[in-house]
């Protein structure tokens, strides 16, 4: 593998390798750009992953201490893990269910469409969909989304035609939906083999992650240093208050600085507003990029919840690619339903170990135990709808130091109105259509830890709404950006890595350009 | 209701087998923190929280000696389960795992704010569910990779509803 030195400041250093940072690395060594990549999880590969749920939790996730505070249910059922993402090379790709949606034209502009919302901090994207849309196609054909480039949909599973069953009763439009999974042997890459578990790592590669796909082939330009296991502690700036090195510590606990031509933070929603918030300076008293205050705040996280239904003959949910299902009768805004935004309706399955635990966390006793022993005739309906930015929903640290010296990040979420009348309907949407399918029992989940995590670093058209530019670039320091979801200027309705991973691809073209006319 | 047959249950070959106890009440002896009053209470408080009629008591067991490595790795961790014990068995004149269900049950109600009755709630729900004798009993086949997934395995065998149009 090439090997850059500390010392060398024409590198760009990329901190998290997950959709975008991973992405991105690939993308801007293809056009040349000499990459340093800075991982804090360790470079596993396909053969140490394992068909197990809560072996694959312990092996891939970000398992430091959080806090957690406000109204949501997940400060009450999971206080010191709040929201969830992967520590490991391939981030959280290493772990995803691959369910590939665009935003559409109206989620771009939310402010202007949805109108003036009490409590909500809501703003128009800095760009149009139309500006997306080639970067949507180039990600989807690097991704090998089903339904795009010729590609077939997943078949159906068991848990799908329960789905299909009572949507299409209800008259809804039905279909296996679309994800970065192989349908059919793809890009070098097989057809899955239905294991059921792609959130506890791929054995086989049938998905995409920046793991299997990205990472190593960006490796291969002879362009790109992976430093895994290197956990960053603070970003520096130079006098002009240009980002100028990056501090981390690496597995033996040796601490050491990476100078860089840009730098660009890629850890997922809470580490990257953490670590924004953390590097403080005589010049940036409130942390890198927060002039205006922004930095950790407008959190999002997704109206994500799931019915679990009980039926009278045996459904095995587990079997096969546990998303592979969606209507999208509800994603459209439409104010008679009497709230803004709209949501998708996706499959989901889980083992037998994770819907015990997230069924509904605290509930025991007969009734949880006449449910549960009926694991086999369970199947599962999902959602994820658009929730509202606050500007009190947000990422702060507290006075805890991790083993690193950095401060515990708090995670703040008071569920809004509109959030909650978008729960209420999609509750009652979710429960319907299993009915219609034969249901004897529904029981409403409520949402485990946020693992669509948006927004706390925004995008904006103006530098006092947001943290970044419509590039990604921080309004205050010209040579940092960033590419994960804290990008998001609002949620959307849909899983939010298709449009990560288009974002990095279109940051790397504006980053690659500016470097050749010799402005960054 | 007519019952199919339940599927072999698997666990992904690269992780240990579980732990193998005895029958009687000599199982004690593999752990390392609790005492046999303290594990027998917490097997009784186990299956009063999740009392799955047709489970033996050894699942239980096993769920105990998960929590005693935990405990053996983190003294905080040790003394929740302590407390937890001090605390349901103070509420009677009868030690906890003496008492009948409805004594049981009204007991693990009046404590179910503390930490000491979450740690135990949460920790049983984490490892009694991820025991391949209990995914056997209702149904959950587990690991499917070694054996080529369920591509060729039932994936779509569900065939007590209209099968989808193909394509769909």
């Amino acid at each position: 593998m090439t090997k850059y030195d500390l010392d060398d400041s024409g590198v760009v250093v990329i901190v998290g390798s997950g959709a975008g940072g991973g992405t991105l690395a690939h993308e801007l060594v293809k056009r040349g750009v000499e990459v340093v990549l800075l991982e804090a999880g360790k470079h596993l590969t396909a053969d140490d992953f394992v068909n197990d749920e809560w072996a694959g939790y312990e092996m891939l996730s970000w398992l430091d201490k959080r806090t957690a505070s406000g109204t949501w249910r997940a400060a009450k059922d999971h206080p010191t893990a709040p929201s969830w993402s992967c520590q490991v090379v391939g981030g959280t790709t290493t772990h995803w269910s691959a369910c590939c949606y665009r935003f559409i034209e109206d989620e771009f502009r939310a402010k202007t469409l949805y109108g003036e919302i009490p409590g909500t901090s809501l703003i128009d994207w800095p760009f149009t969909v139309a500006d997306i849309a080639p970067y949507y196609e180039l990600a989807e054909a690097k991704m090998g989304v089903t339904r795009t480039n010729g590609l077939p949909g997943l078949p159906a599973n068991n848990n799908f035609k329960v789905m299909y069953a009572g949507g299409s009763k209800l008259g809804y439009n039905v279909s296996t939906g679309r994800h970065a999974i192989n349908s059919i042997p793809y890009d070098g890459r097989p057809a899955t083999i239905q294991d059921g578990f792609t959130i506890t790592g791929d054995k086989t590669g049938a998905r995409w992650s920046t793991l299997a796909v990205e990472i190593p082939r960006a490796l291969a330009t002879g362009k790109l240093e992976l430093r895994p296991q290197s956990r960053v502690t603070f970003i520096e700036h130079d006098a002009a208050g240009k980002a100028s090195a990056v501090v981390y510590v690496d597995a033996a606990g040796v601490t050491h600085r990476q100078k860089a031509r840009a730098v660009v933070l890629a850890g997922n929603c809470i580490e990257t507003s953490r670590l924004l918030l953390h590097s403080k300076s005589g010049r940036f008293t409130d942390g890198l990029a927060n002039g205006y205050g922004h930095v950790g705040r407008h959190y999002l996280r997704h109206i994500i919840q799931t019915v679990w239904s009980i039926f009278d003959k045996p459904v095995y949910m587990h079997r096969g690619e546990i998303m592979g299902g969606m209507i999208d009768d509800f994603v459209r805004h439409d104010p008679a339903r009497g709230f803004a935004g709209g949501y998708y309706i996706e499959m989901n399955s889980m083992g037998l170990p994770t819907t015990a635990a997230f069924l509904d966390p605290g509930w025991w006793g007969r009734d949880f135990v006449s449910v549960i022993e009926q694991y086999r005739n369970m199947a599962g309906i999902f959602m994820s709808g658009e929730d509202m930015p606050q500007p009190g929903n947000r990422v702060t640290l507290g006075d805890e130091l991790d083993a690193f010296g950095v401060p515990v990040a708090n995670l703040h979420y008071d569920d809004h109105p509109n959030d909650l009348k978008l729960r209420v309907h999609g509750y009652k949407t979710l429960s319907a259509i299993h009915a219609a399918a034969g249901a004897k029992r529904s029981i409403e989940a409520p949402s485990y830890p946020a693992s669509h995590n948006l927004g706390s670093n925004r995008m904006a058209a103006k530098a006092e709404d947001g943290v970044l530019d419509g590039n990604g670039r921080a309004w205050e320091v010209p040579n940092l950006f960033i590419a994960d979801g804290s990008t998001f200027s609002t949620g959307g309705a849909c899983n939010p890595t298709l449009t990560i991973v288009a974002l990095a691809i279109r940051q790397a073209e504006f980053m690659a350009g500016r470097m050749a006319a010799g402005e960054l | 209701m007519t019952e199919t047959p339940m599927p072999t249950a698997y666990k992904d070959p690269k992780l240990p087998p579980p732990v193998e106890l005895p029958e009687g009440p000599d199982w004690v002896g593999v752990l390392k923190v609790f005492d046999a009053h303290v594990a027998e209470t917490l097997v009784v408080a186990a299956r009063t929280l999740y009392p799955h009629q047709d489970l033996p008591e050894r699942v239980y067991r096993r769920t105990v000696v998960a929590f005693d490595g935990l405990a053996a790795k983190m003294p905080a961790v040790a003394q929740g389960f302590a407390e937890f014990v001090d605390l349901v068995d103070g509420a009677m004149p009868v030690p906890f795992r003496e008492l009948s269900e409805s004594y049981r049950v009204n007991g693990l109600k009046a404590i179910e704010g503390t930490a000491a009755f979450r740690l135990v709630q949460r920790t049983t729900v984490r490892f009694l569910y991820d025991d391949i004798e209990v995914w056997q009993a209702f149904g959950y086949e587990g690991a499917s990779a070694h054996l080529g997934g369920y591509v060729d395995r039932g994936f779509n065998d569900l065939d007590w509803l209209p099968e989808p149009p193909p394509g769909i």
